[in-house]
């Protein structure tokens, strides 16, 4: 060994006598759990705001919005005028608009078997095919043909099968059966039937509507009605936060509204909030405390060995080289702790990732930007609570 | 290195040194390079208060010590601890040695703590000198107060230096081994051509002083 390995191997015999194992133990120890409190903290936090925002989340029910005029009996028009859907486009919480285009013509549906026979008359609306949580190869229709997919909402076929069905002897019907299953559409065009032929192609959760493709509707309302222009009284919004306040006071002050259920959502999501937002700051609680612990240990651990380093002092270590000495006996240790939370949080990521991914909610695999700068500023804070009150005991 | 002390008066004790006369508090005094002086200080004439402030870890006095005509106290942390590693040494009456050491990892510290000028070997030559190589590496703890004394006497020689402060360095020596201690101290001061302060109770010869002082 030369002189500095030397000199090293003593400064380290004799701050090591002087500190204890198991104070060294235990502080580590806290430390690690608090660094896990803290940065799990962080990553939840944002793994919750892109479970909520997230592009692959963002395509779910919660964030389009069908909104209408509230129907109350004193107004014959509930439709929504130019100028109302203007003003809802500059709106900074809707993303876009989609408007719901509903038929000025009168329509049946009947089927085509004797085993199963309906009849019923019906409507059609649609939307642009941005606004449809529905996604199949058949959605479309081209000009001249007469089949007609249609897109029906999942509660017409539980109304039926639980409903319906039951009550009038009938058999209740798959997803699959229904989509199989042709449906005689006849449309009066000057009271003589023009016969299409339907078939469903999707169940819808978003839009509560019997749906057809836009460009067929467009076409149909112009070939086989008589009025111009129809107004809607429907849009669809696609929203970053159907939660936010703003958007529901407008619909208020606009005498609109929208689907219960989503608004019920945002206000579990407001309490949602509340508790992310107190286990944060219970997270932020926990590191001030954590560093306290930590630096109170050091200061104590400090203490236990200032006899030595006030001897050390008096046989000529320099000052400067013995803070640096002891800088460096601390360093390794918080970097390994906090190295070793942050590749335990990034395993518990990588396993909540694909729990969550079967359950249909997408976040990331690996660690946020967020947790690692926390890591690293926590690091940086440690590093100067144990460069300040080494120094203090040194200089003192 | 001059050492100089100038109208030197420890505070706690300043009414007490004031009314006697010393050869040393409250007057002006030069050691000259390479002196060996020999200061004689009977029971609580504060020659432990001397030694602890001409090596600066008292500050609680009134005058100057002075190094080569700079005050001590102009000196900081570093510059200080430069000095104690190249130019004072020092053995304390109440020895200060690191308990959870061995007797050699006590003196290599020493040794270390600047750029050595000797190898390691010369600790055992020094230690076979004054007789403790059999606990070299016993905790320097649990040697009783004679082993310890050589002990540090053998730390304050394994480093540079050009003044050896000597706080009662014998006290729990016997006749025997204090001639190998001074015959050891001797040689190395001669060696490196140094200068020492010696504090004890009472007059002795046992080196060739070049003045001796009254406390």
């Amino acid at each position: 060994m030369n002189q500095p390995q030397l000199l090293n191997a003593l400064l380290k015999k004799i701050i090591r006598s002087g500190i204890g194992k198991g104070r060294y133990i235990m502080a580590a120890v806290g430390l690690s759990i608090a660094m896990l409190l803290i940065l799990s903290a962080v990553q939840i936090q944002v793994n919750y705001n892109e479970l909520l925002y997230g592009k692959n989340n963002r395509d779910s029910i919660a964030n389009f919005l069908v909104l209408n005029k509230v129907i109350n009996g004193n107004s014959r028009d509930n439709t929504l005028s130019k100028e109302l859907i203007e003003d809802l486009k500059k709106q900074p919480f809707v993303e876009e608009i989609g408007q719901l285009t509903s038929s000025k013509f009168k329509v049946s549906a009947q089927s085509p078997s004797e085993n199963l026979p309906f009849y019923t008359d019906l409507f059609f609306e649609s939307v642009p095919d941005e606004f449809l949580d529905v996604k199949s190869d058949q959605w479309k229709w081209e000009m001249g043909s007469t089949d007609i997919p249609l897109i029906i909402p999942n509660q017409f076929l539980d109304l039926y099968n639980f409903g319906f069905a039951p009550s009038q002897g009938l058999p209740q019907l798959t997803p699959g059966l229904v989509m199989a299953l042709p449906i005689v559409i006849n449309v009066n065009y000057q009271g003589l039937p023009i016969k299409f032929t339907g078939h469903v192609v999707g169940f819808s959760d978003r839009i509560s509507s019997v749906l057809v493709p836009d460009n067929f509707l467009k076409m149909a309302n112009k070939q086989f009605s008589n009025t111009t222009e129809a107004r809607p009284s429907r849009v669809v919004i696609k929203t970053k936060d159907p939660g936010n306040p703003q958007l529901v006071k407008y619909l208020k002050d606009n005498g609109l509204t929208t689907d219960a259920d989503k608004t019920r959502f945002s206000k579990y999501r407001k309490i949602v909030n509340t508790i992310v937002g107190a286990s944060s700051a219970t997270g932020v609680v926990m590191l001030l405390f954590a560093l306290l612990v930590f630096s109170l240990f050091i200061q104590l651990t400090i203490a236990s060995t200032s006899k030595e380093i006030n001897l050390l002092i008096t046989i000529g270590a320099a000052p400067r080289q013995l803070q640096t000495f002891l800088m460096k006996q601390y360093l390794p240790l918080n970097i390994i702790i906090i190295f070793t939370s942050l590749l335990v949080v990034a395993l518990g990521q990588f396993f909540l990732e694909s729990f969550l991914r079967s359950q249909n909610m997408f976040i990331s695999q690996w660690l946020s930007f967020y947790t690692i700068a926390t890591a690293l500023i926590i690091l940086v804070v440690l590093w100067l609570v144990n460069y300040f009150t080494i120094k203090k005991y040194i200089s003192s | 290195m001059q050492i100089q002390l100038h109208e030197l008066v420890p505070i706690p004790l300043k009414e007490k040194f004031l009314s006697r006369s010393s050869d040393l508090w409250n007057t002006t005094v030069s050691f000259s390079p390479k002196s060996w002086i020999k200061i004689v200080a009977p029971s609580g004439t504060g020659k432990t208060t001397l030694m602890n402030t001409i090596y600066k870890l008292r500050h609680d006095y009134s005058g100057n010590v002075l190094f080569d005509n700079k005050d001590i106290k102009t000196i900081n942390g570093d510059e200080m601890a430069l000095l104690r590693q190249q130019k004072v040494s020092i053995i304390f009456q109440d020895l200060r040695l690191f308990e959870n050491l061995t007797a050699r990892e006590n003196i290599e510290l020493s040794r270390v703590l600047q750029k050595p000028i000797y190898e390691a070997d010369v600790i055992d030559e020094m230690a076979e000198r004054l007789g403790i190589t059999p606990i070299l590496n016993q905790r320097a703890g649990i040697c009783s107060y004679g082993e310890q004394q050589r002990i540090a006497i053998i730390r304050a020689l394994v480093k540079p230096f050009e003044w050896l402060l000597m706080d009662e360095p014998f006290s729990h020596l016997d006749i025997a081994n204090t001639e190998k201690a001074v015959a050891l101290i001797s040689d190395e001061c001669t060696k490196r051509n140094a200068g020492f302060l010696l504090t004890d109770l009472d007059e002795d010869h046992l080196f060739n002083y070049s003045n001796t002082y009254r406390l």
